[in-house]
């Protein structure tokens, strides 16, 4: 396996503020590659760097083995890109617009080809405003493929997407990779980063604080399992004690923004939980040696959520 | 760069809204200025040069003064100068009253000198004229001698009002259709990230560019060609010189226009404030540059400022060129001028230019 990607010491600083620093990856090609992080942390300029849009202040980049300062021209020509918020001609039919971006470079996909596999074969005459978000945005991918790129970059392809189009890009993200194309994607969701992506840079304040599999790196935490305790009542000091001196316990916090459902009117603590063999044992026992009356429990396996609670001390919220 | 020209065409072509407007507007006026012809009806003007000095010719210029809607004008300082003006237009009418005339033994019939702009209305005024003289004659003779008055036609060039508007039009339609359509075209790709997705495509951005540029100059021959036809063929305007000339001073005129575009599409954070400042620029430079009005009749300085404006050597080109059988090589200080303005709007352009 050759490497797509390799961005080494990549810095970008916009006067006085450092919005990428110091950061250092590989994608190999044929995987489906993700950088997860909050809005801000950086995704979006590091892959702008990447696709020859915005000039390094420090750092080297090689696309397909090619540098990017010195053959911008020929990446341009190999990778697909998709931009965060990118709209297209108004005035153009979804098969003219293909064409037409297809024109700008030596190799060309077939636009009805390109259309069908996005599972847009009957809009080709549409126009881009005629479509419903979650065709919008398969277009955009498809607009991405028009080159037959060896390469693809997505930037938060799913974002502002009902689950049922989010699931369906997901599986032609999916799609794009059997066939052999390299996929880069920036993302804000944990599910989608753990649902797609072989291996995962977490991104945050313009640094990568970690790079694995999403297996490994929530393998990798000290939280295994976070237990949601619903209560009709608050906790007071004699019951919350038992549970705080259960070894495993690492800390209690009162969940104040509430999901949704039959949880909404009671009181919602949250336990993280060491990683030590006894730790479920040792809960369970803490809630009944307690006393309160429960609502509802749940046993959660840690998540990528955790991951970045852990590695950055901040929750990741859209 | 050909399929992006291509693409250019089609899509200006199916924003009919926008396409509409590069028409609508300019053909408005034309059919405004069409109809209202300000020399048909109000007043035609006549000089008198009366060299008699009778009381028969004081009495002649003094009916003449009676005639509603005809201007006594001043004494324009000789025949000569007199027959030149009427060529020229400046003047409609000019009446000869020679020394022995209604006096003396031999009779010296008066003069009255026309042009061919509008035959109808010489028919009238030489009628009339002839009747004044009569009258004249018959209170001072006894017998009316067997010529009063005899008529000069002087061949003129004939350049109505409506003429000189239409080339007005002309450049007004190019000018604010250029300015605004580029602006807003520019200002909504970059809103829309379509600039951004063209740069991470290996196309050459300057391509982009010139296809922007090239459909632009295709849709501004389609206005003069639209605008002159309309203006030609059912106003019956008239034009003598050579239409072709025509096509480098629309061209350089458009670059102009199109470079202000693209300017104002830096300014702009949104379409419509792209339209609006567009629209800022290009209406006051219809005005003061002369699209309708002749320029020496604004007040004080402006009519340096008026020429200081793009548009006024564009029009003024137009306008020697097709009405005045100007040669290109006739107006090549108004093609310097357009030419150092396509230059320095491309400098400015160039600087201020932003993808996002």
């Amino acid at each position: 396996m050759f490497e797509a990607i390799r961005v080494e010491g990549l810095v970008k600083r916009f006067g006085s503020f450092t919005a990428v620093d110091d950061v250092s990856f590989v994608v190999m090609a044929g995987e489906i590659f993700g950088i997860l992080g909050p809005n801000g942390a950086g995704k979006t300029t590091t892959l702008e760097i990447i696709e020859g849009l915005q000039k390094p202040s420090a750092g080297r980049v090689s696309v397909l083995g090619l540098d990017s300062r010195r053959e911008a021209g020929r990446i341009k020509g190999r990778i697909g890109v998709q931009l965060q918020s990118s709209a297209y001609f108004n005035f153009l039919s979804l098969r003219e617009i293909l064409h037409l971006l297809g024109s700008f470079y030596p190799r060309r996909a077939v636009p009805d080809e390109l259309l069908e596999q996005v599972g847009l074969a009957d809009k080709g005459s549409s126009r881009v405003n005629q479509l419903s978000g979650g065709q919008q945005q398969r277009f955009t991918v498809a607009a991405s493929l028009v080159n037959a790129p060896e390469l693809v970059i997505l930037d938060e392809p799913t974002t502002g997407l009902d689950p049922q189009a989010r699931h369906n890009l997901w599986a032609l993200i999916g799609e794009i990779q059997r066939r052999g194309i390299t996929v880069v994607l920036t993302t804000h969701y944990m599910e989608e980063a753990e649902a797609l992506c072989q291996r995962l840079a977490i991104m945050d304040q313009g640094r990568i604080v970690a790079i694995d599999t999403p297996d490994n790196l929530i393998s990798r935490i000290e939280t295994t399992y976070t237990v949601k305790l619903v209560t009709p009542a608050p906790l007071t000091e004699k019951q919350s004690r038992p549970l705080e001196r259960v070894a495993a316990v690492q800390s209690v916090s009162q969940d104040l923004e509430a999901p949704t459902g039959e949880t909404r009117d009671g009181h919602i603590y949250q336990l993280r939980l060491d990683k030590t063999p006894e730790a479920l044992n040792d809960i369970l026992d803490g809630i009944v040696r307690s006393g309160v009356t429960l609502k509802h429990l749940e046993i959660l396996p840690a998540t990528l959520e955790d991951v970045f609670l852990e590695l950055t001390g901040n929750e990741l919220r859209d | 760069m050909l399929p992006l020209t291509v693409a250019n065409l089609k899509m200006l072509a199916r924003n009919r809204q926008t396409t509409f407007w590069a028409l609508f507007f300019p053909l408005v006026l034309v059919v405004a200025f069409g109809l209202f012809d300000p020399t048909s009806f109000g007043s035609f003007t006549l000089a008198v040069i009366d060299e008699a000095q009778t009381p028969a010719a004081g009495q002649m210029t003094a009916e003449l003064e009676g005639i509603p809607n005809l201007r006594v004008e001043a004494e324009p300082g000789g025949v000569q100068a007199g027959r030149r003006l009427v060529a020229d237009g400046a003047l409609d009418y000019l009446l000869f009253i020679p020394p022995g005339f209604a006096a003396g033994e031999v009779f010296v019939p008066a003069t009255l000198v026309a042009n061919t702009q509008d035959e109808g209305r010489n028919q009238l005024i030489e009628g009339i004229v002839r009747r004044i003289s009569e009258e004249v004659i018959l209170g001072e003779a006894t017998a009316l001698p067997p010529a009063t008055l005899v008529t000069e036609r002087l061949a003129s060039r004939q350049v109505s009002y409506f003429d000189l508007v239409l080339f007005g039009l002309v450049g007004m339609g190019i000018m604010t259709n250029a300015i605004i359509s580029i602006a807003v075209r520019i200002s909504n790709y970059r809103n829309l990230s379509i600039l951004k997705r063209m740069l991470v495509t290996p196309l050459p951005i300057w391509q982009f560019f010139a296809a922007e540029v090239m459909a632009q100059l295709a849709l501004a021959l389609v206005q003069a060609v639209v605008i002159l036809a309309v203006g030609v063929f059912v106003f019956k305007a008239q034009i003598n010189g050579n239409v072709l000339y025509l096509l480098p001073v629309v061209l350089l005129g458009s670059l102009i226009f199109l470079n202000i575009g693209f300017i104002v599409s830096a300014w702009a954070n949104s379409p419509a404030a792209a339209s609006g400042i567009g629209n800022a620029v290009a209406f006051p430079m219809m005005f003061f540059a002369g699209t309708f009005f002749s320029t020496a009749t604004l007040p004080g300085l402006l009519p340096y400022v008026a020429d200081a404006l793009p548009l006024a050597p564009m029009l003024a080109a137009l306008r020697e060129i097709a009405i005045y059988e100007a040669s290109l090589g006739q107006v090549w200080p108004e093609l310097a001028i357009l030419a150092g303005w396509v230059a320095g709007t491309a400098l400015v352009a160039i600087r201020v230019f932003r993808f996002s």
